[in-house]
């Protein structure tokens, strides 16, 4: 119960921080998201392509990003 | 096989253009509403093939490969007191330069709803690369890159990939020099500076590795756990993991919180480059590193394996908001800390021992001498990253196109911060079709301890006083830790069909240079390089092909019988015009045992005292493994005829022994014959995308109780023929087996034709089949044999889901036609073109499931294992086990 409180709090914290950055946010209706279900609107529109590169990027710089956990094995080439 | 067939008259109704679109959304909004952000596992059942290439240019060396043409024997008459050089008494062949790295992708997915909220994901990847990539870096003017050289009349033989002159220049301010004689017959020294750096290459023989994962997901109204994990397998790293996370959506699911973190932990086991180790010292891994069992045949350990742990704890924390009706945006955090072995193996340090106080009568004024030693790279055994991703998706209304701009910062303690910024353009077209550009630029600092190469103001030594002698406690010439930039731009197409079958392709360009680091100071051009990936994807969703199918129709498959054993290719049609069949099929074959001659077993004598390849016998194939993927796409534009297209993914792997007898000492002396056993001591690899099959089948005759199929295809030859062993211990033998290239090389002809028949609970069927070579010769030099096969089957049905099937199959082939036009030494029996092919009989044992009715109805698995009878070989043979077929299948 504590933790939805505090998440809550949180929650209007974003808000405000958003408001104050002069966006319009924190209240768009259900239906109101017509553009936002769109497939398109993905927060990764095309996965296969992320996973693929993000596997060459990997074996190819430094940072490994957060591919860690998710395999894609040494790279030593 | 995966079998998706579609009947067009029930197809669901696709609306194409850009206005049904919108209301497509919003009515697909209304469906998960309230406010469920767009998720890209919308689709709840979806089976998803991707192939990927990927492939490096050629790099920068300055002329270092192999362009010395330099004819007999040289003296200098060095100026007094200067040790004098020496120049290889061999002439030097112009060789090309070592192919770049190439990698081969397959990645195998299928998500599953096991119920309302729980969902499963298994995912099944496979990668093959070979090529030549960076192991060092020196001044260009101390020669790297001596790579092959071949004697005037004698076979090509390979220096080490070392420097050419291991006792380099330098002057006073311990800059490097070049050496230069300016005329061979009146030599002269002329030293100059020259910074200029290039890499050392070294080539790789051809490794796959192999990784299985999956991911269990349970939904609740407002939140989703999931745990997961997987296996990765490569020869020389294993890694496990596994992850766990949730998510939690607030506020009417306009914000949504989630937690990932995962465990991976990783062994190394790296067989050390034989040429490298004798003079890579390894001097810091000496507890790590194990000698390998003893050759029986040289009585003494032919390679080193070195061993390493790591460990990785990565967790992430994200926020995604709606910000408006048309913006959304995500913030996340990651934190990863690694223990362990982090090193690469394979990659060394050059360190120049230069004595600050050497006798001025030995060298010219201004001009100091040094040593040369190469190390295993050192990197510290911790490292803690930090990153900060911010991502911002925009409906842009006028184009309803969305514009996904990404920012990511890292940094860590091994002083590598690093900027990602990357946006895509994802445009929807209409008709099902969006195109994605894409544009990302990366850049990064470089680490604390990445440095070129090193020197030593001290006196070479023992190996130990050298290593004491190193001023860093960590070292590596990896240029993936100098500081640079990556700009690559890229496309996206996808075309999403009314059926639920959507294909994607993705292409990309990518440039590393050391000049677009963010804020200059990166490395030098001559780490730069150029690469390209290019991809291509079938995703079936099988939840909208369910729900657009009404589950009778399904009946017209039974007329015929049960499936054809899963061994048999084109057997089946589909009947109606308008279906679409989605297939896919693995096959396993292995061979192992006795070696053969025609149909007899022969001892290792007989062939040691024959010839392989024109030369000596030395190793024999001890096991040799193929797993073949086979996808198709079928579609039947008539009820009388069917058109396909069957790609597949292709990777081998042979072991080798030594022939008994091999340590005979005219043998092991024998250069080639040495290789030969280093070789024999390790597994050899191949992958790839294999030949692609383009295929018509015509119906001839179709009733309830019989039916007979006329196919005529084509295959093309899309699978590489050119894939060549590294050179080691100064042999390069050039072009691999055979048997393990990948495709055939030729343009085939494909014909079959096949009859089935039931009644009652039996089935029966017969099919003859050939593949006969349009050409000559591949681009190799060679053609593999023509092939005709013929096959009888019955089964019975016990249950009316499960039926047994038994099958007689009897193969022709003939040996392989010409032989390899480049480099190839012959090593053993797998090297002679004669010993391919021959005729063979064999018993295929089949089951076969359908799932009539259920959640899972539309569901069939056939599994046929074919036992070798007889074998009539040509040539020397290794005997075979048998093969296993397996069809996974959706019918509709």
């Amino acid at each position: 119960m504590f933790t939805v409180f505090k998440l809550q709090i949180t929650y209007r914290l974003l808000c405000i921080l958003f408001i104050s950055l002069g966006l319009s946010a924190c209240s768009v209706a259900p239906w109101e998201r017509g553009n936002l279900s769109k497939p398109q609107m993905a927060l990764d529109s095309h996965p296969l392509q992320t996973g693929f590169r993000g596997h060459v990027y990997g074996s190819r710089e430094a940072t490994t990003g957060s591919t860690v956990g998710a395999g894609g094995g040494c790279g030593c080439y | 096989m995966v079998v998706v067939a579609i009947k067009k008259k029930c197809k669901k109704k696709h609306i194409p253009d850009s206005s049904a679109s919108a209301l497509k959304a919003l009515t697909t909004a209304a469906i998960i509403l309230p406010g469920m952000m767009p998720t890209v596992e919308a689709y709840e059942n979806e089976v998803t093939i991707q192939y990927g290439h990927y492939e490096e240019e050629e790099r920068d060396l300055y002329g270092m490969v192999n362009d010395g043409q330099v004819d007999g024997t040289l003296d200098l008459g060095a100026p007094v007191g200067i040790v004098p050089i020496k120049v290889d008494k061999l002439a030097k062949k112009k060789l090309p330069s070592p192919k770049p790295i190439t990698v081969d992708s397959l990645f195998l997915q299928a998500k599953v709803s096991l119920s309302d909220r729980l969902k499963f994901t298994g995912n099944y990847s496979e990668d093959t690369w070979s090529g030549a990539s960076p192991i060092a870096t020196a001044p260009v003017g101390f020669g790297s890159n001596n790579l092959v050289q071949e004697t005037v009349n004698g076979p090509v033989t390979g220096a080490s990939p070392y420097l050419e002159n291991p006792k380099p220049y330098f002057d006073a301010q311990y800059n490097p020099l070049r050496l230069d004689v300016n005329h061979p017959t009146a030599p002269k020294r002329i030293y100059s500076q020259d910074d200029q750096l290039v890499h050392t290459l070294a080539m790789a023989s051809p490794e796959t590795r192999k990784q299985g994962d999956f991911k269990l997901r349970y939904e609740f109204n407002e939140a989703a756990i999931d745990v997961g994990g997987g296996i990765s397998i490569e020869n020389d790293y294993e890694s496990w993991f596994v992850n766990w996370g949730g998510s939690l959506d607030l506020n009417q699911k306009l914000t949504t919180l989630s937690f990932n973190q995962s465990y991976t932990n990783s062994t190394t086991s790296a067989l050390l480059d034989h040429d490298a180790y004798q003079y890579f010292s390894t001097f810091a891994y000496k507890d790590q590193i194990e000698q390998g069992t003893p050759s029986v045949t040289l009585g003494e350990s032919t390679h080193q394996t070195l061993f390493g742990e790591r460990e990785d704890w990565s967790t992430t924390l994200g926020v995604t908001q709606v910000l408006s009706k048309s913006t959304l945006f995500e913030a996340s955090m990651n934190y990863t800390n690694s223990s362990g072995y982090m090193e690469n193996a394979y990659k060394a340090m050059y360190v120049f021992y230069i004595d600050p106080n050497q006798d001025p009568t030995k060298v010219p004024p201004g001009v100091l001498t040094g040593d040369t030693r190469a190390f295993l790279e050192q990197r510290p055994d911790e490292r803690n990253q930090w990153s900060w991703g911010f991502r911002l998706v925009q409906h842009v209304a006028p184009l309803d196109a969305a514009i996904n701009l990404n920012y990511r910062f890292s940094l860590d303690d091994w002083g590598i911060n690093a900027h990602t910024i990357a946006m895509d353009w994802v445009q929807p077209l209409g008709r099902g079709w969006t195109v994605t550009p894409t544009v990302r630029y990366y850049s990064q600092d470089t680490a604390d301890f990445y440095h070129p190469y090193l020197i030593s103001k001290h006196a070479v030594g023992t190996e130990e006083e050298n290593y004491n002698n190193i001023s860093e406690n960590n070292f590596s010439s990896d240029h993936r830790l100098s500081g640079y930039g990556a700009l690559s731009g890229g496309v996206v197409l996808s075309k999403e069909f009314a059926k639920g079958l959507t294909l994607e392709a993705g292409f990309e360009y990518y440039t590393h240079e050391g000049s677009l680091k963010l804020g200059g100071d990166g490395e030098g051009s001559y780490a730069d390089f150029n690469s390209y990936s290019a991809n291509a994807a079938i995703k079936v969703d099988l939840s909208t092909v369910g729900r657009a199918i009404s589950y009778g129709d399904h009946s017209h498959h039974m007329n015929h019988g049960t499936p054809a054993p899963a061994g048999v290719m084109f057997a089946h049609m589909l009947p109606k015009a308008g279906e679409v069949m989605v297939g896919y099929k693995y096959k396993y074959s292995r061979q192992a045992g006795d070696m053969l001659q025609g149909n007899d077993k022969i001892p290792d004598s007989d062939i040691l005292n024959s010839t392989c390849g024109g030369g000596a016998c030395y190793v024999a194939p001890d096991k040799m493994i193929m797993h073949m993927h086979m996808f198709n796409v079928m579609y039947a534009p008539t009820d009388w005829l069917n058109l396909m297209v069957m790609p597949t993914f292709v990777d081998m792997s042979m072991d080798m022994r030594d022939l008994a007898g091999m340590n005979n000492p005219n043998r092991v002396d024998d250069e080639l014959g040495y290789a030969a056993v280093i070789h024999a001591s390790h597994e050899h690899m191949t992958g790839g995308l294999g030949d692609t099959n383009l295929s018509a089948l015509f119906k001839l005759y179709d009733n309830s109780a019989h039916h007979l199929h006329l196919g005529l295809g084509f295959s093309a030859p899309t699978g590489d023929v050119e894939i060549e062993l590294r050179r080691t211990h100064g042999e390069d033998l050039g072009l691999i087996h055979y048997g393990m290239q990948i495709g055939s090389g030729t343009w085939d002809f494909t014909p079959n034709i096949t009859y089935t028949g039931n009644s009652d609970k039996w089935s029966w069927g017969t099919q003859l089949s050939g593949i006969v070579r349009l050409e000559s010769q591949n681009e190799s030099g060679y053609r593999l044999g023509d092939k005709f096969q013929s096959t009888a089957w019955g089964s019975y049905n016990l249950l009316n889901w499960l039926s047994m099937s038994v099958r007689g199959v009897y193969t022709s082939q003939g040996a392989l036609h010409g032989e390899y036009n480049d480099v190839h030494s012959p090593i053993g029996p797998m090297d002679s073109p004669e010993s391919y092919g021959g005729e063979y009989y064999d018993l295929g044992f089949g089951i076969n499931a359908m799932i009539p009715q259920g959640d899972l109805a539309g569901n069939s698995l056939s599994i046929e294992w074919i036992q070798p009878m007889e074998d009539d070989v040509n040539g020397y043979q290794l005997e075979r086990e048998g093969t296993l077929s397996v069809n996974w299948g959706y019918m509709f």
